[in-house]
């Protein structure tokens, strides 16, 4: 109750801060202070929500829906930050996140705006309208966290081991008792009726449901807790570019905004890196597949926003410095629309991602929202990409104005533009190879991959030449002789890599060469700037940051090598010149986890890693986590596959050892032998995944001197041991003894009971204890994190410096 | 001037062809029906769900994991996926398969597993 009232009241506060900043700048006087006061206020009761949603998360209040769907007592046993996490486990607390993040933006961008003339107004009026659509998407009528578990008058099911058990002698509880037949599992049904019943009786829900559901094991470690903050902090960011765009429209006015909205752009695309980055970490490091990237839709639509805001950055450079020679600068209208588009591709990501179009495509959509929410969206990204368009094609005369076009062929002006273009190229490929499945249709990875290379080539060309290129114009002959070190530099650094690290690819040849080429100039100037003024250093410590990147990408996407290695316990295995040794397993983290520890020897370094193996409740699967062994030149990459824990078994080894496909006979000693089919019990499955005891049958038909019989064979496992039976018969003078069930297939033993047909012999099998791994190694993989942190890095160094240039000289 | 816009322009054609090119040729069809996807020549991604019954197979030897899939109007077919078994496998409900079918089964390069929803509450049969 108490948190949809003070997100409503939110609501309300946002609607009329923006009415009042729209009516300041209509010219009202004194509702300035209002629109202030109600930002404020607005801005309060969302971090007040959040901390009651916190507060609620740690004190386990489990009669909020979200609450009890996303987090339960355990989390508490890893810490309180993972507990803490849970808050954006799913869609609603995931909206209040954005929503808290933008609020605590805004105030920042309200004080910075109040410095700087009349910009106030406008840019919080558009602001507070981005604000005001959040909190309806968090209110009462649509993804509210606050929802209580029996809003629903349908009721809901919650388990019996969720609830409090002393409370069950109450009278009327069992009429609310269910048990789902074919797992019996026992529920309770949680409905308005029910509450009414339990309060009559004295007690609040919170005291009957006393735990929850937790989150995927797969969230649960440390990214879960920093990679979603950031990354919807770099989302609530790309509003402040966008709300810049339109009160320049506003005003008709677009000398100042360049400078105005510069630095917000570099914030907001540095810190949205940074989270896009951490993602890809995420993936690398826990999930086991041993890439970073999976050209997902979801982790796509995260990228084209970036591409696009990186973009315009290139582009305000020129109308910055174009305004030298009066007017507002080349490239206005360009500006104005990324700076709209920014904006419009993170609601864009947010609908592809919530919205549940995308279906089948992407391990991350979710569950279908519902009709409301869904035209929601719609209307959400809908109004602001109409607002923004609206307002440049209202304006489109003024924006017109004539520019002197006097540029040479070789000017940075040019150069940029040209950059601008190949980023908007790259979005483009992104947006089309995300969108496909909204039609039915999919792309294959290979035609980001495909794209991209070409692209990365000419960017990494561009770059370094538009760094030697002037402003305006510049010799060609110059230009050749200013590239002459980074052109040889790059040069030998090729031959090497083609040499020593064995590239021979044409097109990998010529992006390493441009890769190269860029890194080269770049350093070369930032040492010439670290001499002088450090701040100016922002864009070519940035470059070299995507260089060492696309280098990293290279060696560890291009380059990788896996086998699989089957190691067993104590003997040493030798894989890409490593010897490898499985040495130890035993359980960890409170016995919840099996470790397995392998030590990697290489001449006189040795290394030990520990990959590790469960079975998780959460959704009945075994969870497999690796363990990377970060070395200088590349990572070892350990993906745990299986493991076998040995033993003895005594076998009866006959030579008549058959495999029967289902539908299929054998013959043997005059008797025809048919394995019909399966034979299963329903619940077989969910005992098999709860891990309780279960059969599986085999029904043979045996056919010998005219006498027909059916038999079945059975596949025992209790208490984790397997167990096969065999069929007798003195009749037919067979023993049929089943020895392997599996997938469609059966292995069985034949022999005569009389000892005439059989050729046995009495084996003792010892298997070791085996663990098998796939082994990759991953070339300077550790550039593309690094690259993207000094990436990162350079943005906020540009973004200082030009914090101190956007100060209006007044 | 207007040379570059000439320029611009030839570049932009170039580009958006060959992007409409290489999204043709990397196009894969999502296919919910299993009688269509042994029909067809082409890659596909075939939707449906594994058959829990079946059990699936690790082979360390090929180190290939295969099991059943079927359709909504119940056609089964065997899929042979190159790699291990994903890591929620187990669990998941629906399953979207990359690839094609050949000398009777579906041979698989990307799998993807999809868990069934949280709010997938059974609605039980009363007993008490």
């Amino acid at each position: 109750m108490v948190g949809s009232i003070i997100l409503t009241l939110a609501l309300a506060f946002s609607i009329i801060s923006m009415v009042m900043y729209f009516l300041n700048y209509r010219g009202y006087k004194n509702t300035l202070n209002y629109g202030r006061i109600a930002y404020h206020g607005m801005a309060v009761l969302v971090i007040a929500a959040s901390v009651y949603l916190w507060y609620a998360i740690l004190t386990h209040q489990y009669q909020y829906q979200y609450i009890y769907s996303y987090s339960n007592n355990s989390l508490r046993n890893l810490g309180v930050f993972h507990l803490a996490s849970s808050f954006w486990g799913g869609q609603e607390g995931s909206f209040m996140l954005w929503l808290l993040m933008t609020a605590v933006v805004g105030i920042i961008l309200q004080s910075y705006a109040s410095k700087r003339g009349d910009l106030e107004p406008r840019v919080m009026a558009v602001f507070t309208l981005a604000t005001s659509f959040l909190l309806v998407m968090v209110s009462p009528w649509f993804k509210n966290p606050f929802e209580y578990i029996w809003t629903d008058p349908h009721g809901v099911f919650v388990k019996i081991e969720h609830l409090n058990s002393q409370l069950f002698n109450l009278p009327f509880i069992q009429q609310f008792f269910f048990t789902d037949q074919s797992s019996n599992q026992g529920f309770i049904k949680i409905d308005p009726d029910f509450v009414s019943h339990l309060r009559q009786a004295g007690y609040s829900l919170n005291q009957f449901i006393i735990d929850g559901k937790g989150l995927n094991p797969q969230l649960l470690n440390f990214w879960m807790q920093i990679h979603p903050p950031i990354l919807f902090a770099g989302f609530s960011m790309a509003t402040v570019p966008f709300a810049f765009a339109i009160a320049a429209l506003m005003k008709n006015d677009y000398r100042d905004w360049v400078k105005q909205a510069f630095p917000w752009m570099l914030a907001g695309m540095g810190v949205l890196g940074l989270g896009i980055m951490l993602g890809g970490y995420w993936a690398y490091e826990m999930l086991g597949w041993g890439g970073y990237w999976a050209w997902d839709p979801v982790e796509n639509s995260s990228l084209i926003p970036w591409l696009v805001g990186v973009a315009s950055i290139h582009t305000l450079l020129v109308q910055k410095k174009t305004q030298a020679k009066g007017g507002i600068g080349k490239y206005a209208k360009t500006n104005l629309m990324l700076g709209v588009l920014t904006y419009v591709f993170v609601l864009y990501s947010t609908f592809l991602t919530r919205s549940g179009v995308l279906g089948d495509a992407s391990v991350h959509s979710f569950v279908d929202p519902g009709m409301f929410v869904y035209l929601f969206l719609v209307l959400f990204i809908g109004t602001f990409t109409l607002l923004g368009l609206g307002m440049i094609a209202y304006r489109w005369k003024t924006l017109s104005e004539n520019i002197k076009d006097d540029e040479g062929l070789l000017s940075r002006e040019l150069a940029l533009f040209t950059a601008m273009i190949v980023l908007i190229a790259s979005a483009t490929i992104v947006l089309v190879g995300t969108s496909a499945p909204i039609f039915g249709k999919s792309v294959d990875t290979f035609f980001y991959n495909e794209m991209h290379l070409p692209l990365a080539i000419i960017i990494m060309f561009l770059n370094g030449i538009s760094l030697l290129i002037k402003w305006q114009k510049s010799d060609l002959n110059e230009l050749i002789r200013k590239s002459t070190y980074a052109g040889i530099g790059a040069i030998l650094f090729t031959v090497l890599l083609v040499i020593f690290g064995g590239v021979s690819e044409i097109m990998m040849i010529i992006l390493s060469l441009t890769t190269a080429f860029s890194l080269f100039v770049n350093i070369d100037i930032a040492i010439k700037i670290v001499r002088g003024n450090f701040k100016m250093l922002g864009a070519y410590v940035a470059h070299i940051g995507i260089a060492l990147f696309i280098l990293g990408v290279i060696g560890s996407a291009v380059y990788s090598e896996e086998m699989t290695v089957d190691l067993e316990k104590g003997k040493s295995v030798s894989a890409f010149g490593y010897d490898m040794t499985f040495t130890d397993s035993y359980p960890v983290e409170n016995n919840t986890k099996f470790a397995f520890e392998v030590d990697v020897k290489k001449g006189s370094s040795q290394y030990n890693v520990t990959p590790k193996m469960y079975r998780s409740d959460f959704n009945n699967s075994i969870v497999r986590e690796p363990a990377i062994l970060t070395l200088l030149t590349k990572d070892i990459y350990f993906s745990p596959l299986g493991y076998d824990p040995g033993g003895e078994t005594q076998n009866q080894h006959s030579h008549n050892h058959i495999k029967l496909e289902k539908g299929t006979s054998t013959e043997f000693d005059g008797a025809q032998i048919s394995f019909i089919r399966f034979n299963m019990a329903p619940e077989t499955m969910q005992l098999m995944s709860e891990g309780k005891d279960f059969q599986m049958g085999a029904v043979l038909e045996i056919e010998k001197d005219g006498n027909k019989t059916e038999i079945e064979l059975l596949r025992k496992q209790t208490d984790g041991k397997v167990e096969f039976t065999s069929h007798e018969s003195e009749d037919m003078n067979l023993k049929i003894d089943l020895e392997n069930l599996s997938a469609g297939v059966i292995e069985i033993a034949l022999s005569t009971l009389d000892g005439s047909e059989n050729n046995t012999e009495n084996t003792t099998t010892i298997s070791n204890e085996t663990l098998s791994v796939t082994a990759s190694i991953k070339p300077f993989v550790s550039l593309v994190w690094v690259g993207v942190l000094i990436m990162v890095f350079g943005f906020f160094i540009s973004m200082t410096r030009r914090l101190k240039d956007s100060k209006i000289v007044s | 001037m207007k040379n570059k816009y000439i320029f611009g322009g030839v570049i932009i054609v170039v580009f958006l062809g060959l992007m409409m090119y290489l999204f043709t040729q990397s196009n894969i069809e999502y296919v919910d029906d299993f009688n269509k996807v042994m029909s067809t020549e082409k890659t596909v991604k075939a939707t449906g769900s594994w058959v829990k019954e079946k059990n699936y197979n690790l082979d360390n030897q090929n180190k290939t994991f295969s099991f059943f899939m079927t359709d909504e109007q119940g056609n089964q077919m065997k899929v042979i996926y190159e790699g291990s078994i994903p890591n929620n496998f187990e669990s998941a409900t629906s399953v979207v398969v990359t690839g094609k079918y050949q000398n009777g089964y579906f041979h698989a390069k990307d799998i993807l597993t999809k868990c069934p929803s949280k709010y997938e509450e059974k609605t039980a049969n009363s007993s008490l």
